[in-house]
């Protein structure tokens, strides 16, 4: 009877878990309240796994290099991206966006860009955060 | 004579309140632990504790085809069969509440009722998962009871053929240690007789590799598929007591020595150490027994639970069984 | 237990929503005790409508969404529709694109064959070997994420050509998870493959033998594991896997016969990650250098499929098995026609011969064991006011003749 996991098991016990204890090493009593102090700097919070250089997060936009040719309109996937016709810019819901960057690639005037920012759960899909303009 | 029942009775109160206590304990150092080894970071100490006050704010659920009364006796037979075990253990050096009533036999039957109230609960839910879970429940009832017999019998033997008293009786085991009663044939006949037994309780306390009667992945809790809130947290209190009262079994039989002589202490000073000392020696067994063997191997299928009690630890029970006696008539020729 | 109850058949139905199963599939088992006597089962509880949503998109658009048809594989159901694309519109894939592409699609596998180890772990109730083989797994999802710039949903995959290039930076990250995984595989081999209760669980459990493997047209590993020699990547190379000697792998690399159980499964996923390692190395070394996209201007490629007319299928090695797109276009932005077939679609109908005669205990690690991915296969739902049709062969047959008629207008 071979049971090579036994001692796998014993090394595993006294070695640090893996886990990385974002945002905290237990569950604050309330997730707001524990980002409010962290925004304050009452409470420190365990940062999450460094993203690489090129990674895909929520889409920045800037408005004023745009010439609203609507060219991102037509690559987007998911449809998350609205034109305004009065100020002839767009509007990206960030709850529709699939963090493609396909709109990155055929902007001709590279104003969209993907940031390196992920942490965009919400209950309210047009919460400020959640649209880009 | 009333005053006696009156303390007895108390006692048996307090002790049961603190074997709940303790049991919950258990349960979370064994997650705590297993995480651990699991590289994980695992729940607190007190996990349990907030499963349990979860559970009991929670409606029963009945399924529809359920029988009801059985339904809902199984969980209070479970647990209240289990406190009574617990009853019949020393603790440390205070000698077992209900130690006059019965002797080991009667423990190891008490044992049986936890795993059989459990198996009425499954046959009374009504579920085709449940029943599949029930019966594999006393398919290994079955299994482990002849390696678990042999062991008790050994012990038994043991402490007759050495001219002890009342050899059934817990208190003549822990006030004799085993160890010292046998030669070196017998020595390694109970080394054996403490393998079997190691690998009987995560079977008597449903883990893995033995748990195929709940089997997660392929029952989905199996017996305990249609239970849920207050009789769910119910059968949780009993597992935790349970599996000190394993525990605290094997450290009666196998490592019964005490610390306050060593350090001096006595009265209620020795009690309260030696209970420490008890829960630790619980703890450690429970942690190699239980935890280890169910964070380190696969399920079994039923069909090798059967094969492993029967075959490997009931011969190895047998084995162990023989050595002893063996043991005693080298010693009595001698 | 009383003779009687144990004989008489019950039903025991697994699914759709169970511990054992990852994604909707409903089974359902007549048992004779703890045998399974007969096995049944109904695919199509996860239909997403993906294929009607892409005939809506343009190619450029339907890439993102093939991305999505399976959460673990990322590159296989993009690579196949782009190399039906390709095909229709006639374009010739960069070199180092096609190099690009294998590197992906290998790293893939890697992490699909991990993932997937973990999952029969925790069928057998292993827990432990489960969070083992996730933790590793993280390893070759960050290296993903360091080349495509997202973990699961690459979007790497361009008509054409792939998004981004490789970079000489990214070459020791790469190297670094390679040699890490090259140590650990012997220790995966070790905790699978000698420890004593996952043989006695997996050995002889949920047979395929050679013959049925052939005729129920299993692809990939499954296929393999039955000894059955089919490799996409062998048999009609594509991108850059016509450059690389590459070998099937089949349980017999790890010694002793093919018997085509849950074990050889086994075996056979964790020889491939050392294969894919090996293919990325290679690949690594040997990238010429040069574009990585057949048209960098995506308005005019998107004009270049809209002219385009015709119909191909475009196919791809999974790590599952062989996964095809077939798709059509009639001149205007989106295909007339888009179609997938995922790899488990080939697979699933070995459920029946692999689990009849088994124990219920096993079911869960055989089902695993094909690992089935059903969100990617289910592609019809036929319901109709409240009633679900079964459509038969012979009714598909019909409906296809009239469906042509009316198209040819007689
Ligand atoms: S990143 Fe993709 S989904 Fe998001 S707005 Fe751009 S094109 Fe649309
Ligand atoms: S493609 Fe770029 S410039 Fe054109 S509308 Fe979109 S954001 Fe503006």
């Amino acid at each position: 009877m071979a049971l090579p996991m036994i001692r796998e098991i014993f090394t595993q016990l006294f070695r640090t878990p893996a886990t990385n204890q974002f945002p905290a090493r237990h569950l604050p009593k309330s997730v707001t309240e524990f980002l409010k102090k962290v925004g304050s700097g009452e409470a420190r919070m365990i940062p999450p796994v460094a993203t690489p250089p090129a990674f895909r997060g929520k889409i920045q936009y800037d408005r004023d290099g745009c010439i609203g040719c609507k060219l991102c309109l037509k690559v987007c996937p998911a449809h998350a991206i609205e034109f305004i016709p009065e100020t002839k810019r767009v509007r990206i819901y960030v709850a529709s966006c699939i963090f493609c960057g396909q709109c990155n690639d055929i902007c001709p005037k590279h104003v969209l860009t993907m940031s390196d920012e992920f942490l965009l759960a919400t209950e309210d899909r047009f919460a400020e955060n959640q649209i880009v303009e | 004579m009333l005053t006696v029942i009156l303390q007895t009775v108390a006692a048996a109160v307090a002790f049961s309140v603190i074997g709940i206590v303790v049991g919950l304990f258990l349960l979370g150092i064994d997650r705590r632990i297993s995480a651990r080894m699991q590289a994980r970071i695992g729940p607190i100490l007190i996990q349990p504790f907030y499963d349990i006050r979860k559970l009991f704010s929670k409606d029963n659920i009945v399924p529809e085809n359920a029988i009801p009364s059985i339904f809902h006796a199984a969980p209070i037979v479970a647990l209240a069969s289990s406190i009574i075990v617990l009853l019949y253990l020393p603790i440390g050096s205070m000698m077992p509440i209900l130690g006059g009533y019965g002797d080991l036999i009667l423990v190891m039957y008490l044992l049986a009722v936890p795993s059989l109230a459990m198996v009425a609960g499954g046959f009374a839910s009504g579920s085709p998962y449940a029943t599949v879970g029930s019966q594999r429940e006393m398919v290994s009832m079955i299994a482990y009871e002849l390696p678990l017999a042999s062991a008790v019998i050994a012990i038994a033997w043991l402490l007759y053929s050495s001219g002890i008293s009342d050899p059934f009786t817990l208190q003549a085991i822990v006030e004799n240690p085993v160890w010292t009663l046998v030669g070196p044939i017998g020595f390694i006949g109970l080394v054996v007789l403490m393998l079997t037994l190691a690998w009987v309780t995560p079977a008597e306390l449903s883990k893995i590799p033995f748990d195929s009667p709940e089997a997660e992945t392929e029952l989905a809790g199996g017996l305990l598929v249609e239970y849920s809130g207050k009789n769910l947290g119910l059968f949780t209190v009993a597992q935790g007591v349970k599996t000190l009262v394993m525990g605290g079994l094997a450290v009666a039989i196998f490592f019964p020595w005490n610390i306050s002589p060593l350090l001096g202490l006595s009265s209620y000073a020795a009690l309260a150490v030696d209970a420490v000392f008890f829960f630790l020696k619980v703890v450690l067994l429970m942690i190699i027994s239980v935890t280890a063997i169910r964070t380190g191997l696969a399920r079994f299928r039923i069909t090798h639970v059967v094969t492993i009690f029967w075959v490997y630890l009931g011969l190895a029970g047998l084995l162990g069984l023989s050595l002893i006696i063996l043991d005693s008539v080298v010693m009595g020729v001698l | 237990m009383s003779d009687e109850m144990k004989k008489k058949p019950y039903v025991v139905p697994i699914g759709p929503i169970h511990p054992a199963l990852k994604e909707p599939v409903q089974f359902l088992f007549e048992m004779e005790g703890e045998v399974v006597k007969k096995a049944d089962f109904a695919p199509g509880q996860t239909h997403r409508g993906i294929e009607w949503m892409g005939m809506r998109r343009n190619p450029v658009q339907i890439v993102h969404l093939t991305d999505r048809i399976c959460g673990i594989c990322g590159v296989t159901h993009s690579l196949s529709f782009a190399r039906a694309v390709e095909q229709i519109v006639d374009i010739e894939v960069p070199a180092r694109a096609d190099y690009i592409r294998v590197i992906i699609a290998e790293l893939e596998r890697i992490q699909s064959h991990l993932l997937w180890a973990g999952v029969a772990a925790h069928e057998l109730g292993f827990d432990t070997l489960f969070y083992l083989a996730w933790r590793v797994r993280e390893d070759s999802l960050d290296v993903i994420e360091n080349i495509t710039g997202n973990r699961i949903n690459y979007g790497l995959v361009q008509i054409g050509g792939v998004r981004r290039d490789i970079t000489p930076e990214q070459h020791p990250v790469i190297h670094k998870c390679l040699d890490g995984y090259r140590d650990l595989l012997g220790k995966m081999l070790n905790l699978f493959l000698h420890d004593t209760t996952i043989s006695i669980r997996c050995k002889d459990t949920g047979k395929l033998s050679f013959e049925e493997a052939l005729h129920l047209c299993t692809v990939g590993p499954t296929a393999r594991a039955s000894g059955v020699v089919k490799d996409v990547r062998v048999d009609y190379p594509y991108a850059a896997y016509g450059d690389l000697d590459i070998t099937p792998i089949l349980p017999s690399a790890y010694g002793g016969e093919i018997n085509g159980d849950v074990y050889d499964r086994i075996v056979v996923r964790l020889l491939e990650i050392e294969q894919s390692i090996g293919i990325i190395e290679t690949c690594l070394k040997e990238m010429p250098e040069g574009g990585i996209i057949w048209e960098p201007k995506l308005p005019k490629l998107l004009a270049a499929c809209k002219k385009a007319h015709g119909e191909a299928i475009g196919r791809h090695e999974a790590p599952r098995g062989e996964c095809t797109h077939y798709v059509a276009m009639d001149g205007n932005e989106a295909p007339a026609m888009w179609k997938v077939k995922a790899s488990s679609y080939s697979n699933l109908h070995s459920w029946i011969p692999m689990l009849e005669g088994e124990q219920l205990a096993d079911v869960p690690i055989i089902v695993a064991s094909i690992d089935p991915c059903l969100s990617c296969t289910d592609r019809v739902a036929v319901v109709r006011g409240n009633s679900s049709d079964l459509l038969t062969k012979e009714d598909l047959h019909r409906l296809s003749v009239e469906k042509t008629r009316r198209i040819q207008g007689c």
